[in-house]
């Protein structure tokens, strides 16, 4: 709050300022013209420069602009070099890979959440040697996965998005090449070289909701209480993390190691049995496929393909209301038809 | 009650943080902090951070529609070591009297059995409580860093540049399935996080001088005749007269000042110099109020010549780029005759600069059809907001990535991108459950 003067004093003050400024100026003729109650912006700063009505309290100029305005723009102009352009750009002083907010070099992008960091992403080098031991040397994805400690599913998609870079470039197509090269620059990456540690955990398992609570349960202490007791002692359907591990070539691979199998000859055993695991899974697919094809008919017309399935109406489950039953059922509305309502569909087909 | 659109989106005495790369948003997220919640209720407590957390995590979102939405079971993984599983069966955790055999003194790290790949500290399911949100399309594309803020994500959908698994997807709310490739325009992503378009940080002037510009040099080398202050005129106009030279002298004006607001991205600067050359000598006019005939006439021709000669047709453009091209085209071939006929005129290495000069041209060239400035720069105050979620894989050069998982919470780290602390993300999760 500016300092104020009191009303008493303050029209004598003002009064006196505007005759001094008109008997300073008293050559030049338009300062006859200014009003004596209104001071001009060229009089002294104890008049009020910018309020055009005659009653003005304060004694100080109005600031043009806020204090968390003028703190916001200084808080710019420190940071201007470490946050505004990215590093590799004239004028920034950034290091590659992640400049962040967080304290001291942290990768965390909040300073508030300690418990999110930026954590690296794969290099383009990475990705093409990915593609590399799938498709050209026809690793299984487990293996691959486990040489360089990267989630199966992030190596299949991977894969993936790799097939469709390559056929965007034999098609040439435009790709957003400068945006991928910036973006490699702000953000932290992996390139997968030897000397660096896993990528990630590849061998994580979610924690069921089941297995959240605290359990006492009584046994003899010369019992071996395993894992797998443990797991029955949670709930009868409750596997034990042996039967959740998403690669468990790897924990044969590891018995090996510890029963003093030759490395060599272990690895060769897992990639065997990665690739018979694979092979057996496509096989499942496969004949899961056949066996739908099988089931439906397919006629051909000009414009529509139909496909006719053999439903049995009589499965509607044990209340009737079975989610996958078909037809008109009594007592069950057909949420389909009411007003405003729309469907969004919960997958796509690929 | 205020309405939310009142309310400013990016403000600085209210301020909220949201989903985008504003740079006010960036001092916002800067100096946020923890509510002090001592003296409030515990209603208010939850009340306070429910807001906030829902300011930042889809605020485009109906509320009733989080609600359905959330979901009090939080998704964590542990990883599982397959060294130790293949050497341990668990039984050493319920050894003895059902919490493990006391380590002895002096034992090796290394042979105390102990499942390996996992941070030792708390697992943060507080942090996990707006995960279903990123699960929605339009998020999960503002995470992959394909659009500027979640509601620029949103309306990428609406519009019809997203597919997901190939087929095009235009409800914004639709919930990922682990496995989907969701893929963007390309020229959209460009737009939406390269640098605006703007005229005075020339970012696409061209290098060499337009047609337009030597329009502009003949205009300022031409004596104006309006600039000429004289007032010779022998008969005293009427009052009605005078009016309607007035008035024709306002629409004058108004129409150089319109041409000027309508192309003031367009037009160069001896151009905008010229008009308001032209805008002063009419205010002169104006102010001297004579009805002096001549003289608008004269601005008035001047003000048309200039438009003309500013609204070339594009054919006419064209044929004048065309042979100023020819005459580029043909300048250097005669350079390259005279390399030959001088090899030592440039060395293999500036050859090879040259080359890559020209390849990075070709990968990032000037075009002023674009609707972002080109060549194409990331735009200011991004890099702080870069990070991809590892739930996400994401090729930025085709504008694609794949939903891999749901994120979850692992010992030490959480996945969904919350600029909260556990506390504030504690309460907004208490607020939402259902008996509260």
């Amino acid at each position: 709050m500016p300092p104020r003067l009191p009303c008493s004093s303050r029209r004598p003050q003002l009064l006196l300022n505007s005759l001094e400024q008109a008997s300073a100026s008293s050559l030049a003729p338009s300062a006859a013209l200014i009003p004596l109650h209104r001071p001009t912006a060229t009089s002294s700063s104890s008049a009020c420069p910018t309020s055009s009505t005659p009653r003005c309290f304060s004694t100080t100029p109005a600031r043009s602009e806020t204090k968390m305005r003028r703190e916001f723009k200084e808080w710019l102009k420190r940071n201007e070099a470490m946050l505004r352009r990215p590093p590799g750009e004239t004028g920034s002083a950034a290091k590659p890979g992640g400049t962040y907010l967080g304290s001291d070099g942290a990768y965390h992008p909040f300073p508030n959440n300690s418990y999110f960091v930026s954590q690296p992403v794969l290099s383009e080098r990475a990705h093409h040697w990915i593609w590399y031991q799938v498709m050209v040397r026809g690793q299984p994805l487990k293996a691959v996965s486990a040489q360089h400690g990267v989630d199966v599913r992030r190596v299949a998609a991977v894969v993936r998005l790799m097939e469709i870079e390559k056929r965007w470039e034999k098609e040439n197509k435009p790709m957003a090449t400068p945006y991928a090269r910036a973006l490699k620059n702000m953000l932290p990456t992996a390139d997968l070289a030897p000397g660096e540690g896993p990528f990630e955990p590849i061998n994580d398992i979610h924690v069921h909701s089941y297995t959240m609570q605290q359990l006492f349960v009584p046994t003899s202490e010369s019992r071996q209480f395993t894992r797998a007791d443990a797991a029955k002692a949670f709930g009868e359907h409750i596997l034990p993390p042996d039967a959740r591990m998403r690669i468990p070539e790897l924990v044969d691979y590891e018995r090996d190691l510890a029963k003093g199998v030759d490395p060599k000859v272990a690895r060769d055993k897992f990639v065997k049995a990665t690739a018979e695991s694979e092979r057996a899974l496509a096989a499942k697919l496969r004949a899961a496929e056949k066996e739908a094809e099988e089931r439906r008919i397919r006629v051909q017309t000009d414009r529509f393909e139909f496909r006719i399935e053999q439903i049995n109406s009589e499965e509607v489950g044990p209340k009737g209301r079975a989610r996958n039953a078909v037809g008109w059922r009594y007592g069950v509305p057909h949420m389909d038809r009411r007003r405003g309502e729309h469907k969004i569909p919960t997958s796509v087909g690929m | 009650m205020r309405q939310r659109r009142l309310l400013r989106f990016h403000g600085l005495k209210r301020p909220r943080v949201r989903q985008t790369w504003n740079k006010y948003n960036l001092y916002n997220l800067y100096r946020m902090k923890t509510p002090f919640f001592n003296p409030k209720t515990f209603f208010q407590q939850k009340w306070i951070a429910k807001g906030l957390a829902r300011g930042y995590h889809g605020e485009h979102i109906k509320e009733y529609q989080w609600e359905r939405m959330f979901s009090r079971r939080l998704l964590s993984a542990v990883n599982m070591d397959p060294a130790y599983m293949a050497r341990y069966d668990g039984s050493e955790q319920a050894a003895g009297r059902g919490s493990g055999l006391q380590v002895a003194p002096g034992t090796k790290a290394s042979d105390v059995p102990r499942n390996k790949g996992n941070l030792d500290a708390r697992t943060p399911y507080m942090q996990m409580v707006f995960a279903p949100m990123e699960r929605r399309l339009d998020i999960a594309i503002f995470r992959a860093m394909f659009a500027s803020s979640a509601r620029q994500a949103r309306q990428f959908v609406l519009h019809g540049a997203v597919t997901v698994n190939g087929k095009r997807m235009r409800h914004p709310s639709y919930l990922l399935n682990p496995g989907d490739l969701f893929q963007v325009d390309v020229e959209r992503v460009l737009t939406a996080t390269g640098q605006p378009k703007r005229p005075n940080q020339g970012g696409n002037k061209s290098p060499s001088s337009t047609p337009q510009e030597d329009i502009a040099e003949e205009e300022e080398s031409e004596p104006s005749a309006s600039a000429s202050p004289e007032s010779t005129s022998e008969r005293k106009p009427s009052d009605a007269a005078k009016e309607a030279h007035r008035k024709a002298l306002l629409d004058l004006k108004e129409r150089a000042k319109r041409f000027m607001w309508a192309k003031n991205d367009a037009l160069r600067a001896k151009q905008k110099k010229a008009i308001r050359k032209i805008l002063r000598d009419i205010k002169v006019a104006l102010s001297r109020n004579t009805g002096n005939q001549e003289e608008f006439d004269a601005a008035e021709a001047e003000l048309t010549s200039l438009i003309d000669n500013l609204t070339l047709s594009p054919a006419e453009l064209r044929a004048k780029r065309d042979e100023e091209q020819r005459k580029k085209s043909e300048l250097d071939e005669a350079r390259l005759e005279k390399h030959k006929a001088d090899p030592t005129l440039l060395t293999p290495t500036q050859h090879k600069l040259l080359a890559h000069l020209a390849a990075s041209e070709a990968e990032n060239p000037h075009d002023p059809s674009k609707p972002y400035a080109t060549p194409w720069r990331p735009r200011d105050w991004m890099a702080p907001f870069a990070f991809i979620p590892r739930y996400l894989e994401v090729n930025h050069r085709i504008c694609a990535a794949v939903y891999l998982r749901h994120p979850v919470a692992r010992p030490g780290l959480a996945e969904v991108p919350t600029p909260f602390s556990p506390i504030l993300s504690q309460l907004a999760f208490t607020w939402y459950l259902k008996r509260r």
